[in-house]
């Protein structure tokens, strides 16, 4: 086995070699077999997507910590943060439920963020980390489980239900999640291949 | 992009180097190719990808019928106790008007997992009995259960949010039902499915007979 010329790319889809060319940027190179995408010229920058990650890790940290929906029912108020959330399920004795939650909404994205730093910090300063391969195969892992979109479309659907029950209002999470759902479509348009180009 | 011609050429699925393998020298029993910039495991395709897809869509096939016959959500309102289905959920949505929203709630938790079901169950079937069949089309339906697949999610979240909000003692409040330990069953399973099938199957030729 050896180390075929650089110049070449397989498609992951399909298992077919091209030819490969640089792309310009926003240049979208498909699979002439099944029309996959094959690779895309990127706008951003690996300091970019690192200023983008550490936004997203404020933000997380916002979305995580704040109350996501504040019910008011008469007198009594309840507000609920997304642990606050994952207990409460654990608490009904759900607790699958509450384990599934928790690996979509808390624990994939926290990954999503903190393996990405530690991969892209040391690369920024043109080192590579130690465990390199294995971090980038769980950033894959990572972006396949995290849902904060469907979360955040989830959190808004909550609030049409209660609204015909109670005083329902959205509270900062809500918010951030939204901010969340943007970040990391930004962060994962740069894809994960490209990481590899920085390592000698 | 300009077509390469065929050689034994495989791409690592961790890093996407291309390794050229020889074909004339056949590897010991047991060994396995790694790449050799990161050193994942080579593989021409993912292994035993078709039991693996069967498995979960079969599995996921027989909890989609308790996932929607069992109430998703118990609640409990001034002296009165309901509990809720999933198709329950968006006709109540669809009475109250907003029909935007039950259309989006109908999609996600309803047409996505039949939908994926249907699909993953025909990927895996016409690898072994029509793999000639449709190539292109196969191939596109994939990489779209791909991306349509974790928003059967949006149930689960909305009555995991209810629950913990909906909480004043009788007066009203909101619990998980068993239904939907059943459907978020049903989400993961039809996620592990699509991961587990390997598309490059959709390509590759059946072995000549004799």
């Amino acid at each position: 086995m050896t180390r075929a010329e650089n110049s070449l790319a397989v498609c992951e889809r399909c298992g077919k070699a091209h030819r490969w060319t640089l792309l310009e940027p926003g240049e979208t190179a498909r699979c002439t077999r099944c029309q996959a995408v094959l690779g895309r010229g990127h706008r951003l920058g690996i300091e970019t997507i690192l200023a983008l990650t550490v936004t997203a890790l404020v933000v997380f940290g916002v979305a995580s910590s704040t109350d996501v929906l504040t019910v008011s029912l008469g007198s009594a108020h309840v507000a609920t943060t997304l642990p606050g959330a994952v207990l409460a399920a654990w608490q009904d004795d759900e607790r699958l439920i509450a384990i599934a939650t928790a690996a979509t909404a808390l624990v994939a994205p926290a990954l999503f963020i903190a393996l990405r730093l530690y991969v892209l910090v040391p690369l920024a300063l043109g080192k590579v980390p130690a465990g390199f391969g294995w971090c980038v195969r769980a950033l894959h892992q990572a972006g396949r489980w995290s849902m904060i979109e469907v979360l955040t479309i989830g959190g808004l659907l909550s609030l049409v239900r209660l609204a015909a029950l109670a005083d329902a209002s959205p509270g900062p999470a809500m918010f951030a999640l939204g901010l969340l759902t943007l970040l990391f479509a930004a962060i994962e348009s740069a894809g994960l291949r490209h990481l590899w180009w920085y390592v000698p | 992009m300009q077509d390469a011609p065929e050689p034994p050429l495989l791409g690592c699925d961790s890093c996407g180097l291309v390794s050229l393998v020889d074909p004339g020298r056949p590897l010991p029993l047991g060994a396995q190719l790694r790449c050799e910039r990161c050193h994942h495991a080579l593989r021409s395709e993912k292994p035993q990808s078709v039991q693996r897809t069967w498995a979960c869509v079969i599995a996921a096939a027989v909890l989609y019928i308790p996932a929607n016959a069992l109430p998703v959500m118990r609640t409990t309102s001034g002296f009165e106790n309901g509990e809720h289905t999933l198709l329950g959920g968006i006709h109540e949505l669809w009475l109250d008007g907003a029909w935007g929203l039950a259309m989006i709630v109908f999609i996600a938790s309803i047409a996505v997992p039949v939908l994926k079901i249907a699909a993953l169950a025909l990927l895996a079937w016409s690898v072994r009995k029509a793999p000639r069949w449709r190539r292109l089309e196969r191939a596109r339906l994939f990489r779209l259960i791909e991306v349509v697949g974790h928003w059967s999610m949006l149930d689960v979240y909305v009555v995991v949010l209810l629950g913990a909000c909906v909480r004043f003692g009788s007066l009203a409040s909101a619990h998980p039902a068993p239904g939907l330990l059943a459907f978020a069953a049903v989400v993961v399973l039809t996620l592990f499915a699509a991961h587990s099938f390997d598309p490059r199957l959709i390509w590759r030729d059946p072995p000549p007979h004799g």
